[in-house]
């Protein structure tokens, strides 16, 4: 080879190892829709230099149907923590190096040891929350503390209840004291009768916003996700309660994770530890008042929201996560729209 | 006759004020000071201001009048092409391509979003405006030509042979005559495309991007968060500035016929 | 032109005539268009309608019929006959309601005309949502009509209007009224007010005249308008879901459920979805081949 050639070479490596990265950097995240504020995506591009692109859906299946798509390649996905546990199964996570997170510690104990990610290796806890009641305790003026006090005949028609099965027939379950993670076909026809005799007493079903009729007078009940029950308590705090019901409640626990194939892993890591900080973990509390992980962010919160019941519960409640439950969900939703065509118009 | 008509008239009125009612409520709630979409607390204009700062609802306004406008000028050339095409010529399988035409507007519109995402991945085709319009017109068409069709099954052929007979070539008689007495039926189409694209929401998220979120996608987003009145003022700002739009050009278009 | 007059609306092929090379070349984009974005996508689903369900949603390409065998049974049957059901009733209404303001519009001088459509469709350039939760304002227990029946002393406790299949019709029909006026309309406006007079002036009464002359000659615009009704009607899920308290499920909520709920079970989605397309388009085809054989003879 001759010396030109050789310094040639040489001159073309050097350049190739100095050049700049090859365009602005990017980060595509693909979130719940309610759960990443405007704010917190600013913050994390005017100090990273990172453009976010951010979709977002309504449902952990929406976000799976895009994901497995192919159509793009996502970076940060934020799946409950079921399908966290399908995820890892399917191999679909990317496995988390936490000397790249050392924010990792400010979130707490008890979010370690969760059966779907035990020791956090995929996923990093974003909001946690619970599915618990609402009583209007104008109107309710017995105590209410589970799910038989609710599905009583003299509520029939001022129930409004998330529209979810899966949600739906654990409640029946967790009366007949069984867990999430046993729901098997045989134990929803187990269950059957007791639903027969529930859903009849619904007025609304509502995943999205069930505070509507909350809020609106048109029932006095209700059993919906702890966000909606804390922007609830926010608006009418002397005329409403939450309450975990004493049977079992859903504990989920919405996580960060990235998914194989991401493009911009870097990105990815420097987004969950921003926002791990506790003033920015902060901010999301403020502006969607679910359960915060982050134990220094906690530290941040003004005493009002700390004092939200909805928000952070008091006392030791039954609390359950969800397990993958495969082919089954099929049956589940079956069970629930045979038995609400039956008791519906 | 003219009974009749006053008779049509007002109930023509009552219609739209049926039509008005929510309208009225959604613009009166653009100025409500409560966050929450439920009681009236008192006045403020402080969410139109809030647009003001909201850089992604703006962009998904924008993005909503990009695809609906390319969305109903697509519809109304295929539509009307169809409708009329099919309407002058015999073809063999004309009537299957018809009923293919209608298709999509039985089809529940997850499937047509999930499987139009398939295809536009198997193709190698990239999410953005093309796909989104491709899905809208896709439903779109369909009501253009269905509007199209009507109004040509009392189309006089007698017309258009008498523009060929005096002299026209085909494109001329067709422009001239043809396109013409078709217009109210375009226009009514056109209406309704754009009505259907503005508000699609299922079909648009399996096939938009993240830079080409939709109005629609936006709200449908913020439901959980509570529909603060600032979706009430984009609606408003959205309607007020369209309708100004259409009576300038209405205007414009008497003062130089 | 009584043949014209009888309407063959829901499809004018077969009246022309034969398509020369000009003729099919004009057609070539059409047929590629629904090639690529019809035929494709319909034969994707039909695909997935065999195969069997994936863990995490998506398709396992295992051919299976068990999905037909689902979609028979009789939990969905009930709410494909109830889905019918609303469809079939909106349209009517639609079509009562519908029909006296097309009339005004297209006999309305040409001035107002555009304008008025423009007033009809201007409503739904605003969010669906966010009318449609204005309709939840207004019909709730302490909304606007309560309040204000409650006011006059009309009644004495609220009455539940809301979450029931009332609101639900409502809902449907201020969604789908536009969409019978505006065809109905492009067949009023070429109505010939000499026709119409000529008929007053032989002695017939308004009703006669209506119904021998202006109905027939309306017909292709309310056959228009009963399919663009009716057909989007069967897949609606969204306003049934808020008005109704997502009590009152229609196969488009099943069908929404299977890819964006728990179920996960898109090959039954998409075995829902062929069964509805296939049903569609035997009974077009069908309705479609009798025009044409009513006019031919």
């Amino acid at each position: 080879m001759t010396r030109f050639t050789a310094f040639a070479l040489a001159a073309l490596v050097s350049l190739c190892a100095a050049a700049p990265p090859a365009a602005a950097a990017e980060l595509n995240l693909f979130a719940w829709s309610e759960y990443v504020p405007q704010s917190v995506l600013d913050g994390f591009t005017r100090e990273t230099g990172i453009e976010v692109n951010q979709e977002s859906y309504a449902s952990n299946e929406e976000m799976l149907a895009k994901l497995l798509s192919g159509a793009a390649s996502y970076d940060l996905i934020q799946p409950s923590e079921y399908i966290v546990e399908a995820l890892i199964e399917e191999k679909r996570l990317l496995k988390l190096e936490h000397a790249r997170i050392p924010k990792l510690k400010n979130i707490g104990k008890e979010y370690w040891g969760q059966a779907h990610d035990p020791k956090l290796e995929y996923s990093v806890p974003y909001m946690q929350g619970t599915v618990g009641i609402v009583v209007n305790v104008q109107k309710v003026k017995e105590p209410v503390t589970g799910y038989a006090d609710v599905f009583q005949e003299k509520h029939r028609g001022r129930l409004v209840i998330l529209d979810d099965p899966l949600e739906i027939v654990t409640w029946a379950l967790a009366t007949q004291g069984l867990g999430p993670e046993q729901v098997t076909k045989a134990n929803l026809e187990k269950v059957r009768p007791v639903l027969a005799r529930w859903l009849p007493l619904v007025k609304v079903y509502d995943s999205d916003s069930p505070k509507t009729p909350l809020l609106n007078g048109d029932v006095d009940l209700g059993i919906v996700w702890s966000g909606e029950a804390a922007i609830v308590l926010q608006e009418e705090p002397k005329k409403f309660r939450y309450v975990l019901p004493k049977e079992g409640a859903h504990m989920f626990i919405d996580s960060l994770a990235i998914p194989t194939g991401a493009a911009n892993v870097a990105a990815a890591y420097a987004f969950i530890d921003y926002v791990l900080r506790p003033e920015v973990s902060r901010k999301i509390s403020e502006d969607f008042p679910y359960t915060n992980p982050n134990v220094e962010a906690r530290k941040l919160l003004t005493p009002a929201e700390r004092a939200n019941e909805a928000s952070y519960p008091a006392g030791k409640p039954r609390l359950q996560t969800f397990r993958n439950i495969g082919p089954v969900a099929a049956d589940v939703d079956k069970l629930i729209t045979d038995l609400k065509a039956q008791s519906g118009s | 006759m003219t009974r009749v008509s006053r008779l049509f008239a007002g109930w023509t009125g009552l219609v739209m004020l049926f039509f008005y009612l929510p309208i009225a409520i959604l613009v009166l709630f653009s100025f409500n000071e409560s966050r929450l979409n439920v009681a009236w607390t008192g006045f403020t204009f402080e969410w139109y201001a809030a647009l003001l700062r909201d850089r992604v609802l703006v962009r998904a306004l924008e993005n909503s009048l990009i695809v609906a406008s390319a969305t109903t000028v697509a519809s109304v050339l295929l539509g009307t092409a169809g409708a009329w095409l099919l309407h002058r010529y015999r073809y063999a399988g004309g009537g299957l391509l018809e009923t293919l035409i209608f298709l999509p507007m039985i089809v529940p519109e997850v499937i047509l979003g999930v499987s139009l995402l398939i295809l536009f991945v198997a193709i190698g085709l990239q999410l953005g405006y093309a796909t989104i319009v491709i899905s809208h017109v896709t439903f779109c068409a369909p009501f253009v030509m269905a509007a199209v069709q009507a109004r040509l099954a009392g189309l006089d052929p007698a017309l258009e042979e008498a523009a060929l007979d005096l002299g026209a070539t085909p494109p001329e008689a067709f422009r001239r005559v043809t396109v013409p007495y078709l217009m109210p039926a375009i226009v009514a189409g056109a209406l309704m495309s754009f009505t259907l694209s503005l508000d699609e929401l299922i079909v648009t998220y399996f096939t938009a991007s993240a830079r080409t979120r939709t109005l629609p996608l936006e709200i449908f987003g913020r439901v959980k968060k509570g529909l603060d009145p600032s979706l009430n003022a984009i609606s408003t700002v959205f309607v007020v500035f369209t309708v100004f739009a259409v009576f300038s050009a209405e205007a414009l278009r008497r003062r130089n016929p | 032109m009584p043949q014209a007059a009888l309407g063959v609306a829901a499809g004018t092929t077969g009246r022309g005539r034969a398509p020369g090379r000009s003729g099919w070349l004009l057609l070539t984009p059409l047929v590629a268009w629904a090639l690529a974005f019809v035929v494709a996508p319909a034969l994707i689903m039909l695909v997935y309608s065999f195969a069997q369900r994936g863990t995490l949603g998506g398709v396992v390409y295992d051919f299976t019929l068990e999905n037909y065998r689902d979609v028979a049974d009789p939990v969905y049957l009930g709410i494909v006959i109830r889905s019918l059901g609303y469809a079939a009733l909106t349209t009517a209404i639609c079509l009562l309601a519908g029909y006296p303001v097309a009339y005004a519009i297209g006999r309305a001088s040409e001035r107002s005309r555009n304008l008025l459509l423009m007033a009809v469709m201007v409503p739904f350039w605003t969010s669906f949502l966010i009318r449609t939760y204005a309709w939840v304002t207004i019909l709730n227990a302490e909304g606007l009509l309560n309040s204000l029946l409650m006011q006059l002393q009309l009644v004495a406790e609220p009455l539940g209007l809301l979450y029931t299949p009332g609101a639900v019709v409502l809902g449907l029909v201020y969604t789908f009224l536009p969409f019978m006026i505006l065809p109905i309309y492009t067949s009023v406006e070429k109505l010939d007010g000499a026709l119409i007079e000529a008929a007053l002036d032989l002695g017939a009464g308004p009703l006669r005249a209506f119904a021998r002359v202006i109905l027939p000659l309306t017909s292709p615009g309310i056959a228009a308008g009963v399919l663009l009704v009716f057909v989007p009607a069967l897949g609606i899920y969204a306003v049934n879901d808020i008005l109704g308290g997502g009590r009152v499920d229609m196969i488009g909520n099943i069908i929404e459920n299977q890819f964006k709920g728990n179920a996960r079970n898109w090959p039954f989605g998409a075995a829902l979805g062929t069964t509805l397309l296939v049903g569609f388009a035997a009974v077009y085809a069908y309705v479609n081949r009798r025009q044409r054989l009513a006019v031919v003879r």
